[in-house]
Parts: C-alpha cells; sequence; structure tokens
C-alpha cells in the first residue's frame, strides 16, 4: 500500500516540476538542470553505499571518467552527442570494474581509500596530459545539448526521473535485497549462498554507469568540461554530502539532497563569501540532529 | 654532489614536517578510531591565528605561535565536542554508519572552518613571522635557520610524544584504549576522559604543525583540502593509526617528492609518491607496519 | 578584519539600494543599465573588480547617470570555479537581464564564460584574465565570439612588457646577460613564456632555462636551488596563482638572484604584510601604480577607492572602473542596450581611463577585441617595492625612484 502511495506522490511531483518551465525564469530552471544531474550522481552512490554497503570516496572519478570520455570525442573526432555519452558511460562502466575487482578484496576503509586515491590518479593524469585533455583549463565543447533553458530542464528532469525509477527499483528488488544484506553482514549472506562479491560488483557497475552518464550529459549541459566541475575531490564531497543529507538507503532522498544543496547555495547567495558556510552549518546539523536524513526522517514519522 | 646534499637536507625538513603533520591525525585514529577530516582546517586555523597575533596584535613570533597553538586546542576540543562525540553516542545513528557520520561530519566542520578563515582573514595566502631569521651554511647548502628549527622542533616533538605513550601512565592508557576499549572501561577508565586527553594531545600536535607549516612554506585557506588529503595518503602509507609507520610514511613521502623536484621536475612532484600509495594501498592495504 | 567591514558596508548598500529602489521606482522614468560582475571576492585582486565598478556606478549616477538612466551592479562570488561563473552568467543573461557583464581575472573562468557570451549573446568584458586564447577565438569565430573583450593586456603583450622595461633596467643599467623564466602552469602563461622565450633574446638576455611549476607547489626550495645552479642574472617571473609562498621562500633563502617579471598578487598593497616584508626588492610589471600621475585620472580614482576601501585597487581594479565607464559610454554612443548594437559600439571606444588611452583591435588583428597596446595607448610600468612603497622605476618619464635590493641579492659585475 505504502509503495503505491509513494508513487503516486512521486507522479505528482514529477508532473508539477515538469510543468516549471510555464511559471518560473530561465535562470531557476538553469539551476534545478544542474541540480537534478547532481540527483542522479548521489542516487548512483547511494546504491553502492546504502545497499551494497560500500563507502565510495571517488563518485568524482566514475563522473569525471564518463564526462571527459564524452568531451574529448566531441572536441577531437567530433562524434554526435548521443554517441559520446553512451561512450563515456561504457567508458565509466570499464573504469569502474577496473578499480572496483581488486578494490573489493580490501574491507572497511582501505575500499573507501582506493576509491579516493583513484580520483587523485585520475586529476594528476588530466593535469599531466593537459595537451591533450586541455589540463586544469578543460575543455569546450563545440556542441551542446540545447541553448533554451526549458528544453535543457526537461531533459534533466526526463534523465532524473528515470534513472530514479530504475535505480529505486533495482533497490526494492531481490537483487536490492541481497545487496543489502551483503551491505550488513557480508559472513552471513555468503553464507546463506549468495555470491557476495558478484553482487556488489554489479551494483558497482550499475553505479558507474549512472555516473558515468550524468557525467556526460552534465558536460553537454554546460558545454564546458573541466577538472573542477566534474573530477575535483570537491564535487565527490558534494555528492556525499548530498547522499547522506538526503537519506541513506532510500535512493530519492538523495535526489532531494542534492537539489537542496544547490539551491540552498543559491538563495543564500546574497550572503556572498558566506553562503558556502551556512550551507555546511545546516548540513551538519541535519546530520547531527536528523541522522536518517530528509526523507529518513519523513519517512519515520509517517510510519508512528 | 651539491645536488646531493640539497635533496639531504631539504628532503629531511620536509619530511620532518610531513611527520609532525600526519602524527596527530594517525593517534586520533589510533586511539578513537576517528578519522578526523577537518585536519587540515585546524592547522591552518593555528597558521592564521599566528599570523595575525604575531602581526597584527603585536604579539612578536613567540607569542603568534602560543597563540597557533593555543587556537588549534581550542579547534581541537570543538571538534570533538560538537561533531565527533555527538556522532558517537547518538542512538540513532546505526554502529556501521557511525564511520561514515564522523567522516562526512568533520568534513562539513572543516569546510565551515575553511570558510570562516576566508571570510576574516581573505584566502591569500599567508607567512608565519619565522622564529628565527638568516641562513646558514651547511655542507655547502645555504640552508635558512627555520627550516633546521622546522626540523628540530619537529623531531623534537615527536620524541616527546614517543616518551609520553611508552613511559607515562597516561600514555599506556592511550596506548590500551587504542587495542581493547572495552577492556579499559572495564578496568574503571573513562573512555570519555581519555578521549578528551587524546582530543588536547591532538590539538597540541597539528597546532605546532600548522604554525610550522606557516612559518616555513606560508598556509591559505585554500589547502585546507590540500592538507588534509596529504596527512591522509602520509598515514595509510605508514599504516592506519600507527604512529612510527606514519613517520616512516612521512620520510618516504617527503624524499621521494624531493628527490622527483630535484632530479625530474618540480612540476609532478607529487605524482611518484601518488604511484607508490595505489600499489601499497593493492598489496598491503593496512599500509607498511599497520596492523588489520 | 576590514574584510568583514566590508562586507557589513555591503549589505548596508544592499538594503539601502532596495529601500531606494522601493520608493523611487515609480518615479524613474527609464530602467536602469545593469552591469554584472562576476569575481572571486575572497581574495583581494577578485574583491577589487566588484569594489571598483561600484565606485564608477556611483560616480556616473551622481552625475546624472547615462542619459538620466542609472547604472546598477549586479554582482556574483564565483568562488574562483568556472562551474559557478557559469551559472552566475546564465543567472545575470536569464533572470537578472543585466546589459553586459564584467568577469573574473582567471584565465580559466573567462575561457569557459567566452562560449556562453555568445551564446546568450551577452556582451563580457574581462578586466584581468590575460590568455591570447581568448583573443584569438574571437578573430578566429567572431560571429559567435564577438560579444567577449579583452579588457585587459595578452600575455603576449605582457611578455613584451616585460622585455621592454628589462632592456632598459636589466641591460642597460645592470648588464644583466642571462635569465631563468619561472611561470606558473595555467592557461595564461603558455602564450606568455613563448613570447618571453622570443623577446628576452631579442634585448640581449639569454634564456638558460624554462621552468614550468605546479600552481599548487608548496615548497620551492628545490626550484629555487635549480635556478641558483645555473646562475642566471636573473629570474623572469610569470606567477598570478602563487605570489606569497614563492616570494617567501625567495627572501628566507636568501636567493642571490632578482626577480622581476610578472607577479600578480604583488601589485597589491597588503602584499607586504602578507609576506611579512619579504617582497622587498621584488620587480613587477603593471598597468598602474600608487602616486603615478600615468593618467590624469589614476590618482584621483586611487584616492577614491583607498578612502572607500581601505586599500589600494589591484590592477584588475583600475580596469574594472575603466570598464564600467567606457560600457556607459558604449551604450550613450549606441543608443541602446541591444547587444549587437553594443558590441559594434565598444568596438569603436576610444576611451581616456586611469590606465591610458582605451581602443580595441579589429577583426583583422589575430587579437581581435584586445587593449591595443602601445605607449600612446595603453602600456607597463615596472614597479619596486621598497620599504613597505610600490615605487615606479621604469619607464623614465614617471619614475619616482632608482632600483634598490636587499643585501642579499648579487648583482651581475660590470
Amino acid at each position: 500500500m505504502s509503495n503505491i502511495r509513494t508513487f503516486g506522490v512521486i507522479f505528482v511531483v514529477v508532473a508539477l516540476l515538469a510543468m516549471l518551465p510555464f511559471g518560473v525564469s530561465g535562470y531557476v530552471l538553469g539551476l534545478l538542470t544542474l541540480a537534478y544531474y547532481f540527483g542522479v550522481f548521489a542516487m548512483s552512490w547511494d546504491l553502492l553505499f546504502g545497499f551494497a554497503g560500500e563507502v565510495n570516496f571517488g563518485p568524482s572519478f566514475l563522473i569525471g571518467v564518463g564526462a571527459y570520455t564524452a568531451g574529448l570525442l566531441n572536441h577531437y573526432p567530433h562524434w554526435p552527442i548521443w554517441a559520446c555519452v553512451i561512450t563515456g558511460a561504457a567508458a565509466s562502466v570499464a573504469a569502474g570494474l577496473l578499480l572496483a575487482i581488486p578494490a573489493l578484496r580490501l574491507r572497511g576503509p582501505y575500499f573507501g581509500l582506493v576509491t579516493l586515491v583513484a580520483v587523485l590518479v585520475l586529476q594528476n593524469i588530466i593535469v599531466l596530459f593537459a595537451g591533450v585533455t586541455g589540463g586544469e583549463i578543460g575543455l569546450d565543447l563545440p556542441d551542446v545539448l540545447s541553448i533554451d533553458d526549458a528544453h535543457n530542464y526537461w531533459i534533466a528532469l526526463a534523465f532524473m526521473s528515470i534513472s530514479g525509477a530504475l535505480l529505486f527499483g533495482l533497490s526494492r528488488s531481490a537483487v536490492g535485497l541481497i545487496l543489502q544484506a551483503s551491505g550488513q553482514d557480508a559472513v552471513q549472506a555468503g553464507a546463506l549462498g549468495f555470491n557476495v562479491t558478484k553482487h556488489k560488483l554489479a551494483a558497482f557497475c550499475v553505479s558507474a554507469l549512472f555516473s558515468g552518464l550524468a557525467g556526460a550529459m552534465l558536460v553537454f549541459y554546460e558545454g564546458t568540461v573541466s577538472v573542477g566541475t566534474v573530477v575535483d575531490i570537491g564535487v565527490g564531497v558534494q555528492v556525499i554530502i548530498a547522499a547522506v543529507l538526503g537519506g541513506r538507503r532510500t535512493i530519492l532522498g538523495a535526489a532531494l539532497g542534492a537539489i537542496f544543496l544547490i539551491v540552498a547555495g543559491e538563495i543564500l547567495r546574497p550572503l556572498g563569501q558566506l553562503s558556502t558556510f551556512v550551507v555546511s552549518a545546516v548540513a551538519l546539523i541535519v546530520i547531527l540532529f536528523f541522522p536518517g536524513g530528509f526523507l529518513g526522517t519523513i519517512l519515520r514519522t509517517g510510519e508512528r | 654532489m651539491m645536488k646531493f646534499f640539497q635533496i639531504l637536507i631539504d628532503g629531511f625538513a620536509i619530511s620532518s614536517l610531513y611527520g609532525i603533520g600526519a602524527i596527530g591525525f594517525t593517534l586520533i585514529f589510533g586511539v578513537s578510531g576517528v578519522l578526523n577530516l577537518s585536519h587540515g582546517a585546524i592547522m591552518v586555523t593555528a597558521a592564521v591565528a599566528a599570523w595575525a597575533v604575531a602581526g597584527d596584535l603585536g604579539g612578536g613570533p613567540y607569542g603568534g605561535a602560543a597563540a597557533g597553538v593555543l587556537a588549534s586546542v581550542v579547534m581541537s576540543f570543538a571538534t570533538y565536542l560538537l561533531v565527533v562525540r555527538p556522532i558517537q553516542t547518538s542512538r540513532r545513528i546505526a554502529r556501521e554508519e557511525k564511520e561514515i557520520f564522523v567522516l562526512t561530519g568533520t568534513l562539513l566542520w572543516g569546510i565551515m572552518l575553511q570558510e570562516a578563515i576566508a571570510y576574516f582573514f581573505t584566502s591569500n595566502p599567508k607567512t608565519v613571522r619565522p622564529l628565527v631569521a638568516g641562513v646558514i651554511n651547511i655542507m655547502g647548502v645555504r640552508t635558512p635557520r627555520q627550516e633546521i628549527v622546522t626540523a628540530l622542533v619537529s623531531l623534537v616533538v615527536i620524541g616527546l610524544l614517543w616518551l609520553l605513550i611508552n613511559r607515562t601512565r597516561i600514555g599506556k592508557t592511550l596506548l590500551a584504549a587504542s587495542i581493547n576499549p572495552r577492556g579499559l572501561t572495564l578496568l574503571g577508565f573513562e573512555l570519555s576522559t581519555i578521549y578528551l586527553y587524546v582530543w588536547g594531545l591532538y590539538g597540541v600536535l597539528a597546532g605546532i604543525a600548522g604554525v610550522l607549516l606557516g612559518a616555513f612554506l606560508g598556509v591559505s585557506s585554500d589547502n585546507v583540502g590540500q592538507l588534509t588529503a596529504s596527512a591522509f595518503s602520509i598515514v595509510v602509507l605508514g599504516g592506519l593509526g600507527s604512529v612510527s609507520g606514519s613517520l616512516i610514511g612521512a620520510f618516504v613521502v617527503g624524499y621521494l617528492e624531493t628527490i622527483t623536484a630535484y632530479l625530474i621536475s618540480p612540476s609532478i612532484r607529487t605524482i611518484p609518491a601518488l604511484l607508490l600509495l595505489v600499489i601499497v594501498v593493492y598489496l598491503r592495504p593496512q599500509g607498511l607496519l599497520g596492523r588489520r | 578584519m576590514r574584510h568583514r567591514g566590508e562586507t557589513m558596508r555591503l549589505s548596508g548598500s544592499w538594503i539601502a539600494a532596495l529601500g531606494l529602489a522601493l520608493v523611487t521606482q515609480p518615479v524613474l522614468a527609464a530602467d536602469p543599465i545593469k552591469i554584472g560582475v562576476i569575481a572571486e571576492v575572497s581574495s583581494i585582486s577578485g574583491a577589487a573588480i566588484p569594489n571598483a565598478a561600484k565606485l564608477a556606478a556611483d560616480e556616473i549616477n551622481a552625475a546624472g547617470g547615462v542619459g538620466g538612466r542609472m547604472i546598477e551592479i549586479v554582482e556574483y562570488d564565483d568562488h574562483n570555479s568556472a562551474a559557478d561563473a557559469v551559472r552566475a552568467f546564465q543567472r545575470a543573461a536569464n533572470q537578472d537581464h543585466v546589459h553586459a557583464v564584467i568577469a573574473s581575472y582567471v584565465s580559466e573562468v573567462v575561457l569557459a564564460l567566452q562560449p556562453w557570451s555568445g551564446r546568450l549573446k551577452l556582451p563580457m568584458i574581462t578586466p584581468g584574465a590575460a590568455s591570447d586564447v581568448i583573443s584569438h577565438r574571437i578573430h578566429d569565430d567572431y560571429a559567435n565570439q564577438k560579444y567577449t573583450f579583452h579588457g585587459y593586456l595578452a600575455s603576449t603583450f605582457l611578455s613584451d612588457s616585460v622585455c621592454d622595461g628589462l632592456k632598459v633596467v636589466g641591460v642597460e643599467q645592470l648588464h644583466m646577460k642571462t635569465a631563468v623564466v619561472m611561470s606558473e602552469d595555467a592557461a595564461w602563461t603558455i602564450p606568455l613564456d613563448a613570447e618571453y622565450l622570443k623577446c628576452l633574446p631579442k634585448i640581449g638576455i639569454k634564456v638558460i632555462d624554462h621552468i614550468r611549476l605546479s600552481p599548487d607547489t608548496t615548497d620551492f626550495t628545490p626550484i629555487f636551488n635549480k635556478i641558483e645552479a645555473q646562475k642566471p642574472d636573473v629570474i623572469v617571473t610569470g606567477i598570478s596563482h602563487v605570489g606569497v609562498q614563492p616570494t617567501v621562500q625567495w627572501h628566507d633563502q636568501q636567493v642571490p638572484i632578482p626577480m622581476i617579471g610578472i607577479s600578480s598578487q604583488a601589485t597589491s598593497s597588503t602584499f607586504y604584510k602578507d609576506t611579512n616584508g619579504a617582497t622587498e626588492g621584488v620587480i613587477y610589471q603593471t598597468i598602474s601604480a600608487p602616486n603615478v600621475a600615468l593618467t590624469p585620472k589614476m590618482i584621483p580614482f586611487t584616492d577614491a577607492y583607498v578612502k572607500r576601501f581601505g586599500i589600494t585597487p589591484a590592477y584588475c581594479g583600475y580596469t574594472t572602473y575603466d570598464e564600467v565607464y567606457y560600457i556607459a559610454d558604449a551604450i550613450k554612443r549606441a543608443g541602446s542596450t541591444d547587444p549587437d548594437k553594443l558590441v559594434d559600439a565598444l568596438e569603436k571606444t576610444s576611451w581616456n581611463g586611469t590606465i591610458g588611452k582605451i581602443e580595441f583591435y579589429g577583426r583583422d588583428s589575430e587579437f581581435t577585441h584586445a587593449m591595443k597596446v602601445s605607449p600612446e595607448y595603453v602600456s607597463g610600468l615596472l614597479v619596486q617595492w621598497q620599504g613597505g612603497k610600490q615605487m615606479t622605476v621604469w619607464p623614465a618619464e614617471v619614475a619616482n625612484a632608482k632600483m634598490v635590493f636587499p643585501s642579499f641579492i648579487k648583482l651581475p659585475a660590470n
């Protein structure tokens, strides 16, 4: 019953969001467009952490591989956007496998460490091969998805909704339950006959697929690809904060957290330099006092 | 030959500085299992406080250094009492999730400190007035006295820490807390008191590291992330929670970077150390001297 | 602490502006001319951009505005991030409907904004980025890129200016014969270094080595040791993201070689305090200096700025102040804020500003929309830090001091 109700609520919310271009300014749309892509980043991360129990400190490794692959293919051989995006996502999955197969042997914080180091390595490679990648400056792309705010907005909203539905569905499926079991007690899940590593690897691939897709789409929205926007540790940190803030193990909460972070940062813009301070403080307070995050807290209140 | 001595001397100074910067970080992890991601922010707070007191407020280099360490201790307690302890004692956070909450919490706290410093003191780099000025000649290498002071102070402090841990009662309690905290509580020790001690100790270490760093190389609020990341990599290389491992890690990274900068190119200074880190994490994830 | 006061005053003026807007809205017949300002506010150079823009706007408004239309400055903080800057630019165009944008002193940020300036047809001028790529792009793809103007010297011109000065102060006065070029790895230094390597030999200085350092370098000891071992007569610099740290370490290590060149952070009056005086003896190229009457407008502007903000304007303060004036002038001449008409009018700019006479190169030049550089337009100065003051040492017509170096510097023997 509650699942049906949840879907009803989400359907109405998405429908309302789709109407926004008729009512609000282009700027608000631009902001939400960015927030939706971040929402997909955060949801992909939550699948890995909330369900598989693996803390990936390097979401921007997967995002960055997808984004740079797509960007390079558009900048040099001038492939069409759709081909760049698909290849970018595939590259992200490949890089994810390369990282995950050895890394998943490691336990506890060490898995997280490897993923963090992966980001640093990727960043250094990009800067080192500045002649091809544009280094710290980044590359500008000849093509963009659209220069119309409403079109960009709808593309991002559709992308987030579909990704969210798939990820949410996966997390509620039998596979999701096995993942959750392996995340909480890998030994017991193994004893029940599930191949824990294989399931976690699959989760990593799915996470990489959506991160890479979203990263590639984002660069065609912004028209540039640079270390600061898709690879920097700061980007990954924002994704993690968004997911924890929205509520772990909820998938949809992660998207909510991402939208909150970006919109709050902008609403507080008149505070100038202090806006980041205030956003961080609010996030810290939520984590300390409402550790379930936005969605976790709402759901718990709803259940009572 | 000249180059050999230059590498030897410069590498020694930078390695000692890395050592004292990383040792507090590993201590907190070893004793209380906390990876404090606001580490860089606390070091920068110390350096900026020292810069402000020594310069604007006329406190002189020693007054500045004292103020820097004091600021670091205050911030260290604030980190523990406002961020870490509420998470550790919260009943609403499941045990297996405490780790990610402490990480996220200290990270957010670090960002807050960083933004506050940028707001009040701008993000322009600051250099703390050196405790001693001038240069001396060692084996043909003109070396700033400040560089020698940096190395000496770092090593003396690390030595004192070793004595404290191995030769005093409180030190042995800390050690015991890192091995078996539950057993320690059974013996009637109050874990929260021990944690307060260790955070105080951490504040002193991070403060000294911050002030030395500010005087030797200079810092800006933009360095916060980089400083945390470099302490983190050194500690991982040496073995999480191992004090002597971190010291070895610091010297490996310090010398590797210096050798790269001198013999290959300063622009790829950090890359060999990073590659070494990748190799170590894959082959020996517990680090050079860590225990599983 | 100065910063805090500034922001408090800023929020005060916000409230005042809001109040004013509420009260006077119905009375004002004409809509204001809006100029967006995108900059990194937490750095001293970056903060000079909105400050100088507000100063210029207030002056123009006090004198009656542009044909009765007031100028309104809309500020955005980009935290020195390309993504934040793009977002701010989109907001400026689509939400705040500004008529022109003055954006950033960082080439990376400006290069990311440039395609958006074309896509959204919003004229943009940079007061401080240097990369040649900005104007080359306009030359290569005029139809799409013509909305961008380069309101600061392109890197190539910066190098030329350093070489012109070095010919006099270095070669003729100090008999320098060899140099090491030391630049940070960034977009703006690629053409800068290329030109250094060309123009230094022309003035009779042999380049022994060329070092590009990572902008996140913190320990410069190996770099200085390497340079010292090569025994050049001078270190020619190209640094902007770094500044305090190499200067302090140069001083603490007592590197016996003078540093002359581009050092953007050294242009700020707070640099002496930030380096604890280590900058004593450093010579930097600039287009403006305190107490030098390069143009009749320079000293009055500097004084007004110091009076209002407590520090001297960094280099991009001067360019921004001029930009607000010549944007206003162009709108007046165009009689419209239509972007294409405004671009046409800006191309015909001939404005006597604080830093000289400002005109832009045309479509046929490879430096399309870059500022014309020559003694009759805008040209450079060499300024040296002496006893905590910034003293001009070149060119002779405006110099107010002779070069003085700290005792650890060993100048080439005659």
